[in-house]
Order: C-alpha cells, then sequence, then structure tokens
C-alpha cells in the first residue's frame, strides 16, 4: 500500500508492505544510507531517525507507523550546522559507520538542552554505541556544538 | 564538501549496488558437530538461485594459513553457524522466505567446545588433517600436531628452564584464563561479487585484498591477476575483515546466478563469524630473592574454532611476546593453536597479547607479592632496555618500556604500597616479515595521486599517508588524493593489520617520493621490505622489526559486598616514537583503552550448548559513552624517533592494570572478564587466606 509521510521536510510517498521496518524503506524506496543497520534491535543507534521531534530507532518501526508523520534524518542539516562543525574540529570521527545518528541525536539534545552537563552527555547519548570508542571527543563535539550556539 | 563521515554522504560496502544484483543469504547449522545427511531444496521457488555443498565440490580447500575451508562444508558441519548452503533472490525478504523453505537433515557428531578438552589424548577431531596453505599469510613454519586437534604449536627455547628454576629463590605458577570477544564493528560483513568474462571483481569491506586475492584464486583455480578486489572505506573492523570470509560463498553464488549478487550479514551472523581467542595460559615465573628473573615458562592454548584462519599467527604472537619486555636468561614457551567447534578465531585488536599479557603481567604482580618487592620496582629492575637481547636473541633498539611505565605509574598518582593502584607493560610484534610499496603521481594544477593498498576501517590511515604525503611533497592535505585499494591498480602491501601501515607504508612513500624528485616521468615508485621471522622450534630470530612498547595503570575501589569494582581511572601510556596526525593518534588510544575496558569488565561470549548463546547487543554488551571510567592516556615522543604503529598498544596492557589494582587490595583475579561474581570469588579466597593465616 502507500504510505505518505513527510521527509526531511519534503512529502513522499511509498508503495510498500506498511510491515516492513522504516529503516529499510529509508534505504531502500527513499535512498537515505545515512541510516544504517547494525544491531536490528533498536540498541546501538546507528539507525536512529526523529519522528515528530522524537528520536526513534528505524529497525524498529514498521513504516505503515509513520504515516502522516514528519520524519528526519542527518540529511536534514544544514552542511554548516554547528553540531557538524563541532563534530569536524573536535575529529570526533573514526569509521564514521554511527556518526550521522550521533549528530542527530546532539541536535535534538542542544534543542531540548542547549548547554548539557557530562551527564546530560551522556543520559542522551548511551543507546548510540561507538565501537571505534570516539567518546570523549563526541563530547567535546557535544560542548563545542553548544558555544556555538543553534543554527541561525 | 564537509566530511562525508560526519555529514553521512560516506558510502561503505553495504551501499554498494549494481544493476541486476541479487541478495545473498545465507543457511548456517544448528548444530556445533555433525554430518549433513541430507538437504532439500524442491520447495524453493524457481527464481531463487540456491547454492549447495555440490556445487561447490569441484572448488579448492582455502584458508590463509591452514587449507582447511571450502566455500560451503562437503558433508560435515563444524560449529553452530558454519554456513551449510547459501541463497541469491530478487529482495533480502525473498532470499530469507527461501531459506525457511529448505530442508537439511543432521546425524550429530561428538564435539569439544573449550581448548583444554580439545587438547585431551581422547577429544574428538576437528579435522582429520592440517594441510599448511599455499597463501602469502602462511609466511612462518607453521607445526600441526597430526592426530590432535593442534593446527600450529609454536615453541620458543632460551637458556636452561630446570638449571634457571634450581637456581631461583622464590616461584611462582598459575593458570589464566581469557573469554571469547566478539569485534562488534558498526558495519557488518558486506561484499558485491560480479562476474565479467571469466573475471571475478569483489567489492568487500576487508583488510587484507591481496591474501583475499589470493585465496580467492586458489579457490577457483584462477590465476589472482583475472580478480580484482576493491576495498572501500569501512565501517569499522578490529581484525573481524582479514582473509576470505563470505567472500567465496558471495563469488560462487554470482557465478552460478550469472548476476551480481550482494551479501550482508545480520548481527547473529556476526557473532559466527569471526570472534577473539578464548586462551588458558599457564605461567611459571622464578626468581632470585632480590628480584632478579631467572626463568619463565609459559604454556598457551589458544582456541582458533573451528578453522584455522590466522589462529596459528595469533598463537605465535602470543607465544613470543608472552616473556614480556624483561631480560630472562632461562626462558621456555610453548603456544598452541587448538581447534574447537566454535565459531572460528582470528585477528583481533591486539592480536593475541591482550591475553599473554593478562597472564604475564598478572603474574608479575603476584611474584612481587611473594618477594614482597613492590610491583613497580620489579618491572623496573628486570625491564629490557635499550642494546638488550631479548629471548628470541633479536637486540632491541628504539626502546621505550621505562618511560612508557613510568608515565603511567605517575599519572595514576602511583605510590609504593597504597592500594588500588595497579600497572602493566607490554611489548606487541608487529608482522614481519613485512612489505609494502605505494606509487605517487604528479597531476596537472599541483595535485598528487597516490595508489596504495593501505584499507581504511576508520584508524586514519589514509589521512597519516596523506599528511605525511603533503609534507614531503610541500603541498596541501587537499591536494592528494588516494583512491579506494583496487587489487587491479594498488601496488602490492602485505595487508592493513598489526598496527603496520603509518611505519611501513609511511616509509614506502619517502621513497616514492624521492623517487618522484628525481625522475621525469611525474611518477614515483617506493617499497620498503622487513626481513625476519622466527625458528619455529626454537623462537629464535628477529620477532618484530619493530615493536609496540606500551603500559597501562589503573586506579580501582571495591564493593566487597556485591563484588562491583569501580574502576576511578585508567591511563595508558603508548610510545608513538614520532606522532604524524595528533588528534587520530589520540583517537586510537582512546579506542583500544575502551576496548580494553570492555575487555576487562564485561565482554564475553558466553557457549551455551555449543553455541554462542549471547549473541546480540542486548546479551553482548560493549562499553556505551555512559559507561567509561576517567581514562587519560599519554603519546610519547622522541627526538629521532621511528614512526611506531598505534591502533592497538593501549588495549592489552588494560585489564592487567586492573587487574593488579585489585590484586593490591588482595584480590586475586585469573579469569577475564573480572566479573562481580568473580570479584566476590576473590573476596572470599582472600577471606579464606586470611583466616588460614589466623
Amino acid at each position: 500500500m502507500k504510505i505518505a509521510f513527510e521527509l526531511n521536510g519534503t512529502p513522499v510517498e511509498v508503495e510498500t508492505d506498511p510491515a516492513n521496518m522504516a529503516l529499510s524503506v529509508l534505504r531502500g524506496e527513499c535512498g537515505i544510507t545515512s541510516v544504517r543497520g547494525t544491531c536490528g534491535i533498536g540498541l546501538c543507534g546507528t539507525c536512529t531517525m526523529i519522528v515528530d521531534g522524537k528520536t526513534t530507532a528505524s529497525c524498529l518501526m514498521p513504516v505503515g507507523a509513520l504515516a502522516g508523520r514528519r520524519v528526519e534524518t542527518v540529511d536534514v542539516l544544514n552542511e554548516d550546522d554547528p553540531v557538524i562543525d563541532a563534530f569536524i574540529e573536535a575529529n570526533a570521527v573514526q569509521c564514521g559507520f554511527c556518526i550521522p545518528a550521533m549528530v542527530l541525536t546532539v541536535r535534538k539534545l542542544l534543542e531540548d538542552n542547549p548547554k548539557p552537563t557530562d551527564d546530560e552527555i551522556d543520559m542522551a547519548l548511551a543507546g548510540n554505541i561507538c565501537r571505534c570508542g570516539c567518546y570523549a571527543k563526541i563530547r567535546d563535539a557535544v560542548h563545542l556544538a553548544a558555544a556555538k550556539g543553534n543554527p541561525a | 564538501m564537509k566530511d562525508p563521515r560526519i555529514t553521512g554522504r560516506q558510502k561503505y560496502v553495504i551501499d554498494a549496488a549494481v544493476e541486476g544484483m541479487l541478495h545473498g543469504r545465507i543457511l548456517r547449522s544448528v548444530y556445533p558437530s555433525a554430518r549433513i545427511t541430507s538437504i532439500d531444496t524442491s520447495m524453493v521457488p524457481e527464481d531463487v538461485v540456491v547454492l549447495t555443498p555440490q556445487d561447490v565440490a569441484g572448488l579448492h580447500h582455502y584458508g590463509c594459513q591452514i587449507a582447511d575451508q571450502t566455500v560451503l562444508p562437503q558433508d560435515q558441519v563444524r560449529f553452530v553457524g558454519d554456513p551449510v548452503l547459501a541463497v541469491a533472490a530478487e529482495s533480502v525478504a525473498a532470499a530469507e522466505e527461501a531459506l525457511l523453505m529448505i530442508d537439511v537433515e543432521y546425524e550429530e557428531l561428538p564435539g569439544v567446545f573449550d581448548a583444554v578438552s580439545a587438547t585431551a589424548p581422547d577429544a574428538p577431531l576437528v579435522h582429520d588433517r592440517h594441510k599448511i596453505s599455499e597463501n602469502d599469510a602462511a609466511y612462518f613454519g607453521i607445526r600441526p600436531v597430526d592426530g590432535t586437534n593442534i593446527c600450529h604449536r609454536f615453541r620458543l627455547i632460551q637458556g636452561d628452564i630446570e638449571a634457571g628454576f634450581a637456581g631461583a629463590d622464590v616461584i611462582v605458577e598459575e593458570t589464566f584464563t581469557t573469554a571469547g570477544a566478539a569485534h562488534v564493528s558498526m558495519e557488518p560483513h558486506a561484499a558485491l561479487a560480479s562476474w565479467d568474462d571469466g573475471r571475478l571483481k569483489m567489492v568487500t569491506g576487508n583488510q587484507t585484498p591481496f591474501n583475499l586475492r589470493g585465496d580467492l584464486a586458489t579457490i577457483f583455480g584462477m590465476k589472482p591477476e583475472d580478480i580484482q578486489v576493491i576495498c572501500p572505506p569501512m565501517g569499522g573492523s578490529f581484525g573481524a575483515k582479514t582473509f576470505v570470509r563470505i567472500e567465496g560463498i558471495a563469488a560462487a553464488l554470482a557465478r552460478k546466478a550469472d548476476r551480481p549478487v550482494r551479501i550482508i550479514l545480520d548481527r547473529a551472523e556476526e557473532f559466527q563469524t569471526l570472534n577473539r581467542h578464548p586462551s588458558t595460559i599457564r605461567v611459571k615465573i622464578g626468581a632470585r630473592s632480590d628480584g632478579a628473573l631467572l626463568a619463565k615458562e609459559v604454556h598457551c592454548l589458544a582456541d582458533t574454532g573451528a578453522y584455522a584462519d590466522c589462529g596459528p599467527g595469533v598463537a605465535q604472537k602470543m607465544g613470543f611476546a608472552s616473556p614480556g619486555p624483561y631480560r630472562i636468561p632461562h626462558v621456555r614457551v610453548e603456544s598452541n593453536s587448538v581447534y574447537t567447534n566454535l565459531p572460528p578465531n582470528g585477528a583481533y585488536r591486539g592480536y593475541g597479547q591482550m591475553q599473554s599479557i593478562w597472564a604475564s603481567e598478572r603474574t608479575m604482580d603476584l611474584l612481587a607479592g611473594k618477594l614482597g618487592i613492590d610491583p613497580l620496582e620489579l618491572r623496573l629492575k628486570n625491564l629490557l632496555r635499550e642494546g638488550d637481547a631479548y629471548c628470541t636473541g633479536e637486540v632491541m633498539h628504539d626502546v621505550a618500556f621505562e618511560e612508557c611505565l613510568r608515565d603511567a605509574a605517575a599519572a595514576i598518582g602511583y605510590e609504593p604500597g597504597q592500594p588500588g593502584l595497579g600497572v602493566s607493560v607490554l611489548m606487541k610484534g608487529m608482522q614481519t616479515p613485512s612489505f609494502a610499496s605505494i606509487r605517487v603521481r604528479a597531476k596537472p594544477g599541483g595535485r598528487y595521486h597516490i595508489d596504495c593498498a593501505t584499507v581504511e576501517m576508520g584508524q586514519g590511515s589514509r589521512k597519516a599517508l596523506a599528511t605525511m604525503a603533503a609534507d614531503l611533497l610541500g603541498c596541501a592535505v587537499g591536494d592528494i588524493d588516494i583512491p579506494a585499494p583496487d587489487t587491479d591498480v594498488s601496488p602490492p602491501d602485505t595487508r592493513t593489520t598489526s598496527s603496520r601501515s603509518t611505519h611501513m607504508m609511511g616509509r614506502a612513500l619517502e621513497v616514492a617520493v624521492a623517487n618522484l624528485k628525481d625522475s621525469d616521468t611525474g611518477e614515483g615508485f617506493g617499497e620498503i621490505r622487513e626481513n625476519g621471522g622466527l625458528d619455529p622450534d626454537t623462537g629464535q630470530g628477529i620477532a618484530s622489526s619493530h615493536w609496540h612498547q606500551g603500559a597501562a595503570g589503573a586506579r580501582v575501589s571495591v564493593d566487597e559486598e556485591t563484588g562491583a569494582v569501580t574502576v576511578e581511572h585508567v591511563h595508558a601510556a603508548v610510545y608513538a616514537g614520532r606522532v604524524v596526525v595528533r588528534k587520530q593518534a589520540e583517537l586510537q588510544n582512546e579506542g583500544s583503552m575502551i576496548m580494553g575496558y570492555g575487555t576487562a569488565m564485561f565482554e564475553s561470549l558466553d557457549i551455551l550448548d555449543g553455541a554462542i548463546g549471547n549473541p546480540n547487543l542486548s546479551d553482548y554488551n560493549v562499553p556505551s559513552i555512559a559507561d567509561l571510567p576517567k581514562l587519560t592516556h599519554s603519546l610519547i615522543e622522541r627526538e629521532g624517533g621511528d614512526v611506531h604503529g598505534l591502533g592497538e598498544t593501549a588495549l592489552p596492557p588494560v585489564p592487567a592494570a586492573i587487574g593488579n589494582a585489585l590484586q593490591s587490595l588482595g584480590l586475586t583475579l585469573r579469569d577475564l572478564p573480572m566479573t562481580p561474581e568473580r570479584v566476590l570469588a576473590a573476596v572470599d579466597e582472600a577471606t579464606d587466606r586470611t583466616e588460614d593465616a589466623a
């Protein structure tokens, strides 16, 4: 059946089985490869999308549940977003597989809490695994981004 | 364009796709040891391609060190997860559906599930014979023990071990174990195979493009030049994506389907594809009452699982570094790579060193306790220094063990006799012999194009090479292009492992740039070859052309009621010689320490009924940002020092430093990870000891 939702500010309509997971539809029909599957059980954070302002694991949400909702991935951000610049400045990246979801989660965190403490950063990112272990520099990046403020 | 790894534009192998591509899935054994008695695929829809063991019966055995694998097992499966057959369909869902329509009957056989049982005299044999591979990766004398599960036995002998122990005032003998661990690279294994006019093209996440090409050539009876291996950047690997993993199945499926086939593993399959060797290591060490080490005997059993992969190499490195960075006149080491009916174990960040350092450095603290000498002082008294000979006979150069150890101790505020503090020191060998080559071409507009087979998996080698090249060529880093390795184009390289790329390829680059400047062709070529290697029966020779050196210190406290350990601070000191790109070098230390912390405290593959019992990220925990203690580190540089590899050095010493910090509280931990249950058992043991003494 046809599922219509808003993806990164643009209305989209996909023809798919509503039981298919949002992750496979975003990556397949929608061509969004910045969301990536890793654990398949909603624990690693690599497939994070934002649905109506809430961070959500796309590997666990059937695409049918997205009908009529607002979906965002890292691709919604302007390349000059302070969070992206902060990750670059802090060199908070190795392989990069988990980083777009981290960036998205940090963007959301800073909207809710513009000056998070280390503990608040850890709580917000505890569900985003980085096996390369960039955590210290990711924390630096969040503080840097907080100092830069929200995008104009 | 901003860094694509951060903006999400970076493409990985999971994103590779070509027109007409099918999706492959693998049917895996549910028994750890069984004979396949029948396979019924009659219910599978006609448009699904099925690859059965019969289809690959004519293909050749392969294996990077022991030729013990076939593309699909013939008759017999050897672990839960051993591929039985594979299918390719228009969608992943269709392929998965087809798997459900296949019926496989098995007859169960006895199995072995740990290296100790597997080396018992009556143990069932996982393989009947051990044929040594012709792959370049079988470069050291591999010594299988016929009629046993031992596929390689490495020995190192120096001096007269009996005489050494006879002269010792104090002897300590203990057995240690380490658990299996999963790499958990965030990107799973993925490969895209296609055939064109008898030529195979393989796009895959793999650290060993040339070894992979060699093994694929063996499998299909082709010339290596007829196989093109392309390795895009990987979403992590840590040793998991080495040699042939799923590439043989992808290629055979694509050949049968006559269409390109892509396989992407799911997380459960990752746990069945390659893991880290569990180990059982016995250490006996003897010293004079003044603390001078006299004799050390080490016996290692490294569980390599159902197929050897590079297990012989892991056992060898586990063995030759196990004496540790100390002057010891009498040494005897035996290290065995042992088959079991578990998923294969192979390269894993640290490559056997974490296991041997755990055993050896824990023993040093037990010895210190028995001698009544401070553990740091005991180490400093015996450390190898510039110009000393190691027990392999090689003379040590650019030595920095003492600096690393003193730095780690100072960072955690080490004071002799103060409880809750521990240190450890390590030496880790680099792939030897070793070869790297690289080509630099001048392009219009002051740009340069570099071809080399160094693979990018997040470690930043290519950035380091571009930075070095820019420095040598007097241009900006942005003026350098280094496309992904492609065996049709890239000059040969041993492989991207053992923290060797910046050290080896970096020096090859210096030669290539000098060659470019001398030539009028606009092209420069450079190669570096390090010779060496050990006599496999005596362990004498050159183990490592350059040694990775490091140390760690830890500060801990323990809740003796619950067994919960609070790690308050861990510091790692790594000898860098010369740092090339500082923030990336820092990331290597930070990432290694975090992995070392997981290994120390909770990461463990649990074996349940002959299978990995926790093959998911809910039951197998890896460190998150919220799990971490205070972690600090140093990159130690020296005027005129070599560029040292540092991709792994900070991992192996971390568990031993934490274990030694617990030892300073009277708690003797012998097994990794140091779970609360094990800590409680150590508390009980300490209580019993105190009561016995009273």
